[in-house]
């Protein structure tokens, strides 16, 4: 159903983040992984094919996901995704930069708040 | 997956990509219809969210990271699939690009040879050789005399190794009971063992053979070993008889060491101290006087410029000053001071005869290589504008102007790598011809002509080099193309056009050009060398066969000379087939040095001319008189006149008075005005010999065919120690070669030990011109051949640009133009372009010919008859390659040619 919330357009690195999130979480295919990030985050981020696949690829030539094929509930085959080493720690370390990013974001628009009351 | 294994599964991961983004669409079609959804606007939903599935896909193979080597594998293919497309332009280019560069290659391969390489020892950059200066001249001198050398090897503190060489020794062995010759090399002990070569068999030259009064032993070269002993192992421990002296073969050296001279091979090699044993009145390895020996050494790797300079000169100190010297002599030598040169790659007089001529031929080659690119860059130019259709097609769905550039760039390439690799085959096959034509008939050249890395560099670099020379233009133009011009079926706009136009103009002024260059220096060269081969020489060099005897080798003593050397010369002229016989010291343009005094007479300045340590000052040169001994029948022999007195007759050998034949110079410079016969010139110095002149002869060349006469004074012909190695001349009435069995076999009659060489006059005069003769040989050939190219280039051109005005002509003639004024308007074109091309071509000329001075003969290096028979030829085959296509123009019906348009 489209939606009436704006939809925000993600940067290429906070994108991958997010996927690999997911995909630490347990095993899945690249379905999966835009239909849970839409659920989540309620609708707000929503990956289209375009940005997503690209971004799987790319995760993968880098070594942090590998992909197997594998039988669905329904029967079909498709692409699973499973989080590697190397990514698990690349997930760590940029989430620990994220929050720090966040958090002075935070302060700062906090600030500038203050100044005009 | 590495980077390696996703570009050859390519393939795979593209179907593995097509599965995973089907999965996807088919799976969010299956949500939306659960949501209420049918199957259209589902559909239509899911292409709206995804996104174009192709631009996905393209997305993801560039994530994949491997896009650049499959877009250069698509040009490749694609090129390839083009280039079959059309023979003719393939067949073509890659014949034009392969004469073009393969004639580069060629000539490189010579110039790499002779001049660049490193001889195959070990750490050639490590070698240098020592020179020295006399003071008073501005020459260096490079050989030494055995005691000077000792004083050097006994130093061992400046060099890691020292060692000393021979120039090529003529000897005799005997094999078979024939005589043959061999290049011998006389050796210090360390020689091998300084350039870190191991024997092939055997061992080879140590220390410890070249000790004083050391037994005879030699070594053989690995090419002499095959060709003479088949490659025998039973060859060491053998005996080989040299001059009649016994040496024990203890080894055979490494397979592709030549020696130390580029362009020479030895056969075998000796150590120093044998030299002994040919010792007959001096003792060689004491002689002070007698230079032979080149010295080298490897420097220490730690050693830097400046310290070798100042350690040779601190030993050169007192190494020159024999033990006996007078103070002024000490004086003299004590101011000679060793200097060192790179000896990496070996000496060459080679090198010094053909670095002028070579230079020449490689900017030869390199004009004719850009007269082809300019020939296939016009060809890749209407190409491109032929292929406009295929250009905007590509242009529409997406191509990138650099991707389309790319594209052709890489047709080019392979054409290029096609004609370079060609052109390196047909560089082998001619490889042995070059040899041939810098060979002599008394010097045959041996080069090691073999792939090595600066001419596969070379090879890679024309390949490279050349698709750029002539293909990044057309490359450029073709992303010009107008897409909508193209798809509606016209060749270009306008604009387009008109540059294209412009520019193959362009291109074809600049060969005529280049061509025009090329045919000066061609014409140049051809010239000189007519000039030098139908010089009056002074004497018939045709049908003599020349015989060189070694009497000395056949120890026959001085006093037996005369009657061996009579009853030689009565045999010989007892041949059938030989008409007269003579005889004589040295023989015209033989290459030698010749033998030369100082003279005086009542008409000339007094001079105090004394031979200084072997060279003439400047002032004495005006009293320096060349000589020659010769016999009675030697004047016949060669056909030189007589102009006034007598020839010598036998009266005159072992008289008293000591007379002489002079040449036209002679009398003109010792007697002004007056006729020379009966009147004496003093000649020498301590003992001055007074000599009575009875013959006048004309002018003859003596030492090369270039030089200003030389006063030259004829004596007749006396027994002696210098005179055991004559030679002789056989004027014959049949070809000479014909003779030389005959020859060998009637001296052998007199004395089997003689060892003998022959050649004919002939031969050994053209042999001085080898040098004059590549270049003419050569320049001519290639001037020939950039000539077509040129011609070839014209016509395609003008054909082509009549072609293209076809309309325009057919638009004139249909509103009463008469058809000669069509054929005016081409031609006029045609000639803008000519005179351009000449103009430039003859400015250019005019500029540089001057370095051709050197080989130049009888010629300045901006002759206006050279130019001007070139311009002419040159216009002549522009004027006719112009007419044709303009003819054709103006014979077109205007009424078809506005019908088909």
């Amino acid at each position: 159903m489209p939606d009436s919330s704006p939809k925000s357009d993600l940067p290429q690195g906070t994108l991958d983040l997010l996927i690999l999130k997911v995909i630490a979480v347990q095993p899945v295919h690249g379905y999966a992984i835009a239909q849970r990030l839409q659920q989540i985050s309620g609708e707000v981020v929503q990956v289209p094919g375009g940005s997503l696949y690209p971004a799987l690829h790319r995760l993968e030539n880098r070594g942090f996901v590998k992909s197997d094929w594998k039988e669905t509930e329904t029967g079909r085959d498709a692409k699973f995704y499973r989080l590697m080493h190397k990514g698990r720690s690349h997930l760590e370390a940029q989430t620990a930069n994220w929050r720090r990013l966040a958090e002075a974001v935070g302060v700062i628009l906090n600030l500038a708040e203050e100044g005009t009351r | 997956m590495t980077w390696w294994s996703r570009f050859w599964g390519r393939n795979e991961l593209e179907r593995d990509l097509d599965l995973e983004l089907q999965f996807h669409i088919t799976a969010r079609i299956s949500a939306l219809r659960n949501d209420g959804l049918n199957e259209d606007e589902a559909r239509r939903q899911v292409r709206q969210e995804f996104g174009g599935i192709e631009q996905v896909k393209e997305q993801c193979r560039d994530a994949r990271g491997t896009r650049w080597l499959e877009s250069t594998m698509q040009d490749l293919r694609y090129s390839l699939r083009t280039l079959r497309k059309s023979p003719m332009f393939t067949v073509v280019a890659v014949l034009t690009l392969a004469l073009g560069i393969g004639a580069n290659i060629a000539i490189f391969s010579l110039v790499d040879a002779v001049i660049l390489k490193y001889l195959p020892v070990e750490r050639p950059g490590e070698l240098v050789q020592l020179q020295y200066r006399t003071p008073d001249t501005s020459s260096e001198s490079r050989t030494f005399a055995n005691p000077v050398w000792e004083q050097v090897r006994d130093h061992e503190d400046v060099f890691a190794a020292a060692f000393a060489w021979s120039n090529k020794d003529q000897l005799y062995f005997t094999q078979g009971g024939m005589i043959r010759p061999a290049n011998g090399l006389w050796v210090s002990g360390r020689f091998f063992s300084a350039l870190g070569l191991n024997a092939a068999m055997g061992r080879l030259i140590s220390d410890s053979d070249d000790r004083r009064g050391c037994p005879a032993v030699a070594v053989l070269s690995y090419g002499f070993w095959q060709d003479h002993f088949g490659g025998e192992k039973s060859v060491i421990g053998s005996t080989l008889s040299l001059r009649s002296r016994a040496f024990e073969v203890v080894g055979v050296a490494p397979r592709r060491f030549f020696g130390m001279e580029v362009g020479d091979k030895f056969d075998l090699a000796m150590p120093i101290c044998a030299k002994a044993i040919f010792d007959t009145t001096k003792f060689q390895l004491d002689d002070r006087n007698f230079l032979w020996l080149n010295v080298g050494g490897r420097v220490h790797p730690k050693m830097s410029e400046t310290q070798l300079k100042s350690q040779l000169r601190t030993i050169s100190i007192g190494m020159f000053i024999p033990p006996d010297a007078s103070p002024a002599e000490r004086q003299y030598l004590s101011k000679m001071a060793l200097t060192a040169i790179p000896a990496g790659s070996g000496t060459s007089r080679l090198r010094s005869q053909f670095s002028q001529p070579l230079q020449i031929l490689m900017t030869v080659v390199g004009l004719v290589l850009l007269i082809a690119c300019a020939n296939l860059g016009s060809l890749a130019l209407a190409r491109t504008v032929t292929r406009g259709k295929e250009f905007a097609v590509r242009k529409a769905l997406g191509a990138s102007h650099t991707r389309l550039i790319r594209q052709l760039l890489t047709e080019y390439i392979l054409v290029s790598s096609g004609g370079a690799l060609l052109g390196a085959l047909l560089a082998r096959w001619s490889g042995a011809l070059l040899v041939r034509m810098i060979s002599t008939a008394q010097n045959s050249v041996f080069l090691d002509l073999s792939l090595d890395r600066r001419i596969i560099g070379f090879v890679l670099a024309g390949a490279g080099l050349t698709p750029l020379l002539f293909g990044l233009l057309p490359a450029l133009h073709s992303t010009r193309v107008s897409l909508s011009s193209s798809m509606k079926g016209n060749q270009s706009s306008e604009a387009g056009r008109s540059l294209h136009f412009h520019v193959r103009r362009w291109i074809v002024g600049s060969q005529v050009a280049l061509s025009l260059i090329l045919l000066v220096v061609a014409g140049l060269l051809l010239r000189s060398f007519v000039k030098l081969v139908t010089l009056d020489i002074g004497f018939d060099r045709n049908n003599v066969l020349l015989v060189h005897t070694d009497l000395q080798a056949a120890k026959i003593p001085v006093d037996r000379q005369a009657a061996t050397y009579e009853e030689i010369e009565s045999r010989l002229s007892a041949l059938p087939g030989v008409l007269s016989v003579g005889r004589s010291m040295i023989t015209p343009i033989s290459g030698d040095l010749g033998m030369n005094t100082t003279v005086r007479t009542e008409w000339t300045k007094p001079s105090t001319a004394q031979r200084d340590f072997g060279r003439w000052s400047d002032a004495d040169k005006k009293f320096v008189v060349y000589q020659d001994w010769i016999s009675p029948g030697y004047l016949p022999t060669l056909r030189m006149r007589l102009l006034a007195g007598r020839n010598f007759t036998r009266a005159d050998i072992g008289s008293s008075r000591t007379v002489a034949i002079v040449n036209q110079t002679f009398a003109r410079r010792f007697f002004p005005g007056l006729n020379p016969i009966g009147r004496a010139y003093s000649e020498g110095a301590a003992p001055v010999t007074s000599v009575e002149v009875v013959g006048l002869v004309e002018d003859s060349k003596y030492l090369s065919l270039r030089e200003e006469n030389l006063p030259t004074a004829f004596l007749p012909h006396e027994p002696s120690d210098l005179a055991d190695r004559d030679t002789l001349e056989l004027r014959t009435a049949i070809p000479p070669s014909r003779l030389i069995v005959p020859v060998l076999t009637a001296v052998a009659e007199v004395n089997r030990a003689i060892p003998l060489e022959s050649h004919t006059l002939a031969d050994q005069v053209n042999d001085s011109l080898v040098q004059e003769r590549l270049l003419a040989v050569l320049s001519g050939f290639f001037g020939a051949l950039a000539l077509i190219l040129a011609i070839i280039g014209l016509y395609g051109t003008f054909s082509y640009l009549v072609a293209q005005r076809q309309k325009e002509f057919g638009v004139r003639m249909a509103l009463g133009a008469e058809p000669i004024s069509i054929l005016a308007l081409v031609m006029r074109d045609v000639i803008t372009v000519l005179c351009a091309g000449l103009a430039a071509g003859i400015l250019i000329s005019l500029a540089t010919t001057r370095v051709l001075q050197q080989m130049l003969f009888g010629l300045t290096p901006r002759d206006a008859t050279t130019m001007f028979l070139a311009a002419s030829v040159l216009s002549a085959v522009a004027l006719l390659a112009g007419y044709i296509p303009a003819r054709r123009a103006m014979r077109e019906d205007p009424m078809t040619t506005l019908r088909q348009q």
